[in-house]
């Protein structure tokens, strides 16, 4: 009887058991094995490397130059997105403007590719969309800075909806009563949104910003569609260059070493995001 | 103060509405109206043929098939494989629990845009390369729709699963008909996720699939050709078709997702 309830247990957990080992566990365990062996293109083992991948990777210019990237785009995109969705919902926290949350919502069916093709529309050249509402005569992907801000713009829009709802909601669930007593007592707006509101969504403004500083680490696809990492590889981050070199130069110590770093600093980031919960 | 208030909310909508406005005026777009000496606003005349275009594109149907399909299933999978998990976590009493609860969770710490080189020969063993299956296998399992659906299943009255048992309801049977109706907010946010997560997904399906009819509709916008062709407006046009519907859906069930997210503890 026991053991018919047991192994019915392990039957329930069987597939998430099946999935997490095969496209989480086992990958990164193959990544951090082959991140210490000398392989061939075609994947044969030709030997022990030490540390030898760690250090020719490390010492790679273009690596370099990807993770200052990476970093510069962190440092720009994480407080402008933590301080934009903020504002956008604690503007509309009182649930009384339908059409602004509509519009806030809205970004959330423009799926990543589509929004990144109107993104290069907008800021495609001298003569472009934004150039004229600006006045401004920028060829924006052509230079590395600017071709930079676009790519901060577009992760600003790809994030946004989701931080918003998260965001409004959690300001939706404060319980009515106390913001209530607070104005009974004679507490400004402003007041009321400093010391009580703010206070009381700080764990979901926290969970946003560490997603969103994951999010930075780990940004690819939209420099993908952009840039192509460009002009001139500056804007490549860590994982379009990891992408360019597993995909199309077959450099497996330079996938592997990237994988592991990439995993051990996320996880010292979820590590880090844990203990401040506590 | 009020004043302020309502022009920062006006600039904020105008700045987060800009780009869909745009793509909407550039589906209309004659070629001329994207290589004129200035920067249109607005297209110099009405008409549908960009959509016209894209419609007569091959394959297009296809490609949008092909997108909704596998956000569907993955979706329908995810939410199955975490509430079938989290249900044994919180129902059932079995040897190693503790253990496996570890190893799943653990995997939170491993970020899947890391794994893509590895997951991709996993793939290519297995021989499913160019199917939908190989498209949503390693975007099923989440380790933080689960940690969501094993913190809400923790939080229910086991009692009424005594007494499902006594009524001689099998597991499933109280999974489909009782455990689901208890755990809806959390249930919606994994499958909403989970749906737009697979439905924007660019690198993966780029990766994995070769033959044009299994392309997804994200990575067909960005091949179409329409670009080289200079047919930029028959590009926003296929933007449209596939982006609008999802901002009607998203005003109707603003509410329904609110509430589901507000009731969801995240954190």
């Amino acid at each position: 009887m026991r053991m018919k309830r047991e192994l019915k247990a392990y039957l329930f957990l069987a597939p998430a058991l099946i999935l997490s080992v095969t496209f989480f566990i086992l990958p990164f365990l193959r990544s951090f094995a082959s991140s210490f062996l000398k392989i061939s293109q075609s994947g044969r083992i030709l030997g022990f490397a030490g540390l030898g991948n760690y250090a020719s990777i490390l010492g790679n210019e273009y690596f370099i130059r990807s993770v200052l990237h990476t970093f510069v785009f962190a440092i720009v995109f994480v407080p402008l997105n933590a301080l934009i969705t903020l504002s956008a919902a604690a503007l509309t926290r009182s649930g009384k403007h339908p059409v602004s949350e509509i519009v806030f919502f809205s970004p959330l069916a423009f799926s990543l590719s589509a929004l990144a093709l109107t993104m290069k529309q907008i800021f495609r050249g001298k003569v472009s969309i934004i150039n004229r509402i600006t006045g401004l005569g920028i060829s924006w992907l052509s230079d590395s800075v600017s071709a930079m801000a676009v790519i901060v713009i577009l992760g600003i829009f790809l994030d946004f909806a989701f931080d918003y709802m998260i965001l409004y909601a959690s300001f939706r669930s404060i319980d009515r009563r106390i913001i209530e007593a607070a104005e009974l007592d004679g507490a400004s707006g402003a007041q009321i949104l400093m010391r009580i509101e703010l206070p009381l969504i700080m764990p979901a403004f926290a969970a946003i910003v560490f997603l969103s500083v994951k999010d930075a680490l780990l940004i690819n696809a939209p420099v993908m569609i952009l840039t192509e990492g460009g002009p001139f590889r500056s804007t490549e981050t860590i994982m379009y260059y990891y992408y360019l070199e597993a995909f199309k130069s077959g450099n497996r110590a330079a996938e592997s070493v990237i994988s592991v770093i990439m995993t051990l600093s996320s996880a010292a980031l979820m590590a880090i995001a844990g203990r401040r919960r506590k | 103060m009020r004043a302020i208030k309502r022009i920062a909310i006006i600039i904020l909508c105008i700045l987060i509405a800009f780009p869909l406005l745009y793509a909407f005026s550039m589906s209309f777009f004659s070629p001329s109206d994207f290589t004129d000496s200035y920067a249109h606003f607005l297209p110099g005349k009405l008409g549908f043929s960009n959509y016209r275009k894209a419609f007569s594109t091959r394959l297009f149907g296809r490609y949008i098939l092909n997108s909704v399909l596998t956000a569907v299933l993955s979706m329908a999978l995810r939410v199955a494989v975490s509430v079938s998990a989290s249900f044994a976590f919180s129902h059932l009493a079995f040897r190693g629990r503790k253990a496996l609860l570890i190893i799943l969770l653990s995997t939170l710490f491993i970020p899947q845009d890391a794994n893509l080189y590895q997951n991709y020969t996993t793939i290519a063993r297995l021989s499913l390369l160019d199917t939908y299956l190989g498209i949503i296998l390693p975007g099923i399992f989440s380790a933080s729709a689960m940690l969501l659906m094993v913190s809400s299943c923790a939080m229910l009255d086991k009692d009424i699963y005594a007494a499902a048992q006594i009524d001689g309801s099998g597991d499933i049977r109280y999974i489909a008909s009782i455990l689901v109706h208890m755990i809806k907010p959390t249930l919606i946010t994994v499958a909403l996720q989970a749906f737009i997560g697979s439905f924007n997904s660019y690198l993966w399906p780029l990766l994995v699939t070769n033959k044009p009819r299994m392309r997804t509709i994200q990575i067909a916008l960005t091949m179409l050709g329409f670009a080289e062709e200079g047919a930029y407006g028959a590009q926003f046009a296929s933007i449209m078709v596939i982006t609008l519907p999802f901002v009607a859906l998203i005003a109707a069930g603003r509410k329904q997702i609110m509430k589901s997210l507000s009731e969801t503890r995240m954190h």
